[in-house]
């Protein structure tokens, strides 16, 4: 088919269509979303019985802010990367809560290193992260990838590792209210361990699970 | 001046465009072709027609204009879908070079001399072209793309918007109209 023909038959089929809403309005939606859901499953879970001394604690706040601030800045970049032509500032914005975030971990890990002697007798296995995490990320993540999937899929590798970190960091932030776990270097491994180890896995699949819809002139 | 106005113009167009004005559209597209064939030469490495990567642009940005936001400029968001497709393209492409093996002469199928008969020649092209343009439209673009273009049923049922089975269905019933007819 000749490039002519392909316009004139792509003319003739063009029907009017629904702008995509804005990226902080989709944002919204995935929100109202998966924030129920995270309830449902702290609810299922049950309340950690320390949690009001809990929001007492600075460095749990923080930890909890960042963790937070991750999810919906990696939530806010991959609704605008999935739209063509969008400023670059928005791909990097998350890099810098999760930058923070893991920096405060890091920084909890350097200190309960120094004052308890080696690292070795700080850690232990706890693998209920990981599936609680996937357990909390799955309502958050299938509302984004249907969210995301309404877009362009420009650069599916960055969008799909960006809703999957927002997915698994709102569901590491959730966590934290039915798991009673504070010590730093657990959370380093076994938390922030999940949350890289999900993001990757999915970003495995970024091209089967937002792939270019084919269209067929007529 | 003139760039800004022009830019202006393609934004109000793809806007009536989102709308269902299939004329704007249309001015639109063939507005943009010239610089998209301008890029796609000058970016393309390979042997197929960059003239493919700019239809394949033309289809993605018609399958994703629901994304075009009017109050941002129009050729930032073309060029962002044409530099996605032009690395998916390229990728194909390169994938399908791997697993091609180039001969000067094509291998003997089997032994047995009745089944080498390409010693015969290739029979009469003419032929074959006629029998071709006599086959019903669906079954005809199943051949063109699958036996003549030898495109995966993937990449043809992208093309034509056919399912995969229904390629199949095409393509067998087509290559048995063939037969019967250069038989015949």
């Amino acid at each position: 088919m000749k490039t002519d023909e392909l316009i004139g038959s792509l003319a003739n089929d063009v029907m009017p269509v629904r702008r995509l809403l804005l990226p902080p309005f989709r944002m919204v939606i995935w929100l109202g979303l998966s924030l129920p859901w995270i309830a449902l499953v702290i609810w299922y879970m049950g309340v950690r019985p320390d949690l009001m001394s809990r929001f007492g604690d600075g460095t749990w706040r923080i930890e909890q802010s960042l963790a937070l601030l991750t999810a919906l800045t990696a939530a806010f970049a991959a609704l605008c990367v999935s739209v063509p032509g969008r400023p670059m500032w928005e791909r990097i914005l998350p890099l810098f809560p999760l930058g923070l975030w893991v920096g405060t971990i890091v920084q909890g890990c350097i200190q309960s290193i120094a004052a308890g002697g080696p690292w070795t007798s700080l850690i232990r296995m706890d693998w209920s992260c990981t599936p609680h995490i996937a357990l909390l990320g799955i309502g958050p993540a299938v509302v984004m990838i249907a969210l995301v999937r309404k877009g362009a899929p420009v650069a599916p590798y960055v969008t799909i590792g960006y809703a999957a970190l927002a997915a698994t960091a709102l569901a590491a932030f959730g966590l934290r209210f039915f798991h009673a776990e504070d010590a730093s270097l657990m959370i380093l491994v076994w938390q922030l361990g999940s949350v890289a180890l999900l993001t990757a896995a999915c970003t495995l699949f970024a091209e089967r699970l937002f792939p270019w819809r084919a269209v067929a002139p007529r | 001046m003139e760039a800004e106005k022009e830019g202006r113009d393609l934004e109000a167009l793809m806007a009536s465009a989102q709308k269902g004005d299939s004329a704007a559209y249309a001015r639109l597209l063939k507005a943009v072709v010239p610089e998209l064939r301008r890029y796609a030469r000058a970016k393309w490495i390979g042997t197929i027609d960059p003239e493919d990567l700019v239809q394949d642009v033309l289809l993605s940005l018609h399958s994703v204009r629901h994304t075009y936001d009017p109050s941002r400029p129009f050729m930032p968001w073309l060029g962002a879908i044409f530099r996605r497709r032009l690395v998916d393209l390229q990728r194909r492409h390169i994938r399908k070079d791997r697993n091609e093996v180039v001969t000067d002469t094509l291998p003997e199928t089997f032994s047995e001399d009745e089944t080498n008969w390409l010693e015969e020649g290739a029979g009469d092209p003419e032929l074959l072209r006629r029998a071709i343009a006599s086959l019903p439209a669906g079954q005809r673009k199943a051949i063109e793309l699958l036996k003549l273009q030898e495109l995966s049923l993937k990449e043809a049922a992208e093309k034509t918007g056919m399912s995969v089975s229904a390629l199949k269905v095409a393509v067998h019933r087509g290559m048995n109209s063939l037969k019967q007819t250069l038989r015949a």
